[in-house]
């Protein structure tokens, strides 16, 4: 359905022709990418891993490019997670906020750094993992990313260092002055045998559209360890595409949360490779679609080596109108013989209107493998919620003891420990109805945490 | 004379249409045992359910007065404040919510109805271990999910436990005893003498005389196609184990 207003991939494309000085792309490289937008377009319903999301509501409106704007401590501090003591990292509109953010650069080593700034001084480790990279183009959005990301993050753990405290990486998108894109780009390196973990958050401080954009590239080398965490919170007019590629070295691990609270439309593609053997990852989401809010999840987990595990777990509790998409491909080549690969997506529906698409895609090109998946929808269990409020326990409370059971285990995988009380936390009071500044910081627009009817 | 704690008049009560309860008459009164037989499919946890509050059965006709109030309209959780509690034929079995949690939510509801302090932790901890040693139950049940896993004494006792909890004033044991052992059948009996009192009634569903022998009831009914076809005393559950229910349905069909 074409609706009214719907604006054209040139008219989207052409408030870049003013790009920013501080872009990060090279003006040659700029040629690549308009080559690309002439094939690529606008992602739509023909386009099979977008058949169940459609972005014309994001199309309704005419963006501009983000601008810097002044932070105040106590905003920041409001989004920093209690109790988490980390290195962190501070963007707002895709600007870096040099004022509370501290960065690292000890001699080449260990790199917590603005990537603009890494570009700057050291081009040839940027481009080594810019202008290389299969993300480039792979699809509209990360090929505009490529072409006008502005900012974003470049860490790098040298070999061996356990990493003494988390990552913390916090993206605001203000709105304020008129509809923005926000575009990040983050690369992220864990040198063999290192071990990290990465909080990546976005909030909206005013409500207006925006679109964020964000693609990451990871890179998990020989028996590293890595915990990626995206914790998204936008406002209800926000707009979030999140295209994140992991590669795996041998006997490496990966593990991720991808816990989405608030926004719009909020897409995620999430996809890992394994290109040595005897890898190990752990996808976890959790999704709390409201009112007309649309989220999808698509993940992709490719065995490409013998020996490699991967065990995916999504959640989600739609409420309202929402919707959500839950896609996970599992790949297994012919020659990634002993693989166990398990898939599981659960969905409670709070109501008749809510709806949920899930679906698992397994190739499996070889024999000698373990692999399963499984996909569950429900409303919440009539005859549980009876029992417990037969025993004097009232309805609300009852269906928050039975939702909180549901999603306990996914929160209880969450590696970093005061990210987990903070999500438990938050669920806890979102599944209770009570309204909290500290997912969205917009009570009055998004009511990010309504009431479960 | 004693007070009358239970009072149903000419109930009915359907599901998708069809009518299961058929006109139900009963009053039992504090302190009272009543035991309800009948054979399979007469109503006699519809009566149960409805009793706690089931929204699944439509009730078409009738009153129910519990203490004096109409429970009718009264959501399940205040019936269950106010003093009433269903022992499940079937408890459901509840992933993920922990023994504690669930019992930490009932009591505290409970208490705050009743107008008492909140308990503390200590408190708390110290009734559930008493209340787990009056039906023997295992420590370690504690902080497993409720009812999920348990065998199917287990989670008779745990019925048996919740009822400890809640000191109700009137307890439903829908077929408690159906399926136990001899052994668990005399744990849960004892386990219900010790609760009753002077103040407090039963209403005990079952197929078998012998829970009889252990909660001895003062009187006896029989709940047939929906109604309440006879009522007796004691004698009556022993002529029923004896002859079965062929001379009840002949004499009403
Ligand atoms: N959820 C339901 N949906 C449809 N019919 C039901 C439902 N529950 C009970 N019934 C019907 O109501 C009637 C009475 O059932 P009920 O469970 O009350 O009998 P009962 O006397 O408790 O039997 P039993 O001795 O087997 O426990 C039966 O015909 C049964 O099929
Ligand atoms: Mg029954």
């Amino acid at each position: 359905m074409a609706l009214r207003n719907q604006i054209s991939k040139e008219e989207f494309l052409s408030v870049f022709q003013t790009l920013p000085l501080n872009a990060l792309a090279e003006k040659e490289w700029k040629n690549k990418t308009d080559k690309n937008f002439e094939i690529l377009d606008f992602p739509n319903k023909k386009d099979e891993s977008w058949r169940h999301t459609s972005i014309n509501r994001l199309l309704q409106h005419r963006y501009g490019l983000g601008k810097s704007m002044p932070l105040d401590k106590k905003t920041v501090d409001s989004f920093t997670i209690p109790g988490m003591d980390a290195y962190r990292l501070v963007f707002i509109n895709g600007y870096f906020n040099a004022a509370f953010s501290n960065e690292i650069d000890n001699d080449n080593k260990l790199i917590i750094k603005n990537i603009a700034q890494v570009k700057k001084e050291k081009p040839d480790l940027f481009n080594q993992f810019y202008e290389n990279t299969s993300i480039a183009s792979e699809n509209f959005f990360t090929n505009l990313n490529t072409a006008y990301a502005t900012n974003g993050n470049y860490i790098s753990i040298p070999k061996g260092m356990v990493l003494d405290k988390p990552i913390h990486i916090i993206n605001f998108s203000d709105g304020q002055d008129s509809k923005t894109i926000s575009q990040y780009r983050n690369i992220i390196i864990a040198g063999e045998n290192s071990q990290v973990k990465i909080v990546n958050s976005f909030h909206s401080l005013t409500v207006n559209f925006t679109l964020t954009n964000v693609a990451t590239e990871i890179i998990v080398n020989e028996n590293a360890h890595l915990n990626f965490n995206i914790f998204q919170g936008e406002g209800d007019d926000a707009f979030q595409i999140n295209h994140t590629k992991v590669l795996q070295h041998r006997n490496s691990y990966f593990s991720s949360h991808t816990i989405t609270l608030c926004g719009a439309i909020v897409r995620n593609d999430l996809q890992v490779k394994h290109i040595g053997e005897g890898c190990e990852t752990k996808l976890n989401g959790l999704y709390l679609p409201s009112r007309e809010q649309h989220f999808d999840n698509h993940t992709y987990v490719h065995h490409a080596k013998p020996h490699g595990t991967s065990n995916q777990v999504y959640k989600g509790i739609i409420d309202n109108k929402a919707s959500a998409v839950f896609l996970g491909r599992v790949m297994v080549d012919r020659g990634a013989q002993k693989t166990q690969a398990s898939q599981t997506n659960r969905n409670v529906l709070l109501t008749p209107y809510a709806k949920i698409n899930s679906k698992p895609q397994l190739e499996i090109y070889t024999d000698d493998v373990a692999c399963s998946h499984g996909s569950t929808t429900g409303q919440i269990d009539k005859e549980a919620l009876f029992y417990l409020q037969s025993r004097g326990i009232d309805r609300r409370h009852a269906e928050l003891l039975l939702l909180t059971a549901f999603l306990a285990d996914v929160i209880e995988n969450i590696e970093v420990e005061p990210l987990k009380l903070f999500v438990n936390l938050l669920i806890s009071r979102r599944l209770q109805g009570e309204k909290d500044n500290s997912l969205c910081s917009m009570d009055e627009v998004c009511h990010g945490c309504d009431p479960v009817d | 004379m004693s007070k009358t704690l239970l009072k149903i008049e000419n109930l009915k009560a359907s599901i998708e249409g069809k009518e299961i309860l058929k006109g139900i008459n009963l009053e039992i009164k504090e302190g009272e045992v009543h035991a309800i037989m009948g054979p399979n499919g007469s109503g006699k946890s519809t009566l149960a359910s409805v009793l706690a509050g089931r929204e699944l059965f439509e009730v078409t006709d009738g009153k129910i007065q519990f203490l004096g109030k109409e429970l009718l309209g009264m959501p399940p959780e205040e019936r269950s404040r106010e003093g009433l509690f269903l022992a499940f034929q079937y408890p459901v079995e509840i992933p993920g919510v922990s023994i504690v949690n669930f019992m930490k939510a009932a009591v505290s509801q409970h208490r705050e109805h009743k107008g008492l302090k909140p308990l503390t932790a200590g408190e708390f901890l110290k009734m559930m271990q008493e209340k787990k040693e009056l039906v023997e139950m295992e420590a370690k049940l504690n902080n497993r999910a409720v009812n999920e896993g348990f065998s199917g004494g287990e989670k008779k006792k745990n019925e048996v436990f919740q009822m400890a909890m809640l000191e109700p004033k009137l307890s439903i044991l829908d077929e408690t005893d159906s399926g136990l052992d001899i052994d668990a059948l005399r744990i849960v009996a004892s386990g219900v003498n010790k609760l009753k009192n002077s103040e407090n009634s039963f209403l005990v569903i079952t197929h078998y005389q012998r829970l009889l022998d252990y909660i001895v009831p003062d009187v006896v009914h029989v709940l047939y196609n929906g109604k309440i076809v006879k009522t007796g005393g004691k004698e009556l559950a022993l002529e029923l184990e004896e002859k079965g229910y062929d001379w009840i349905k002949k004499e009403n069909d």
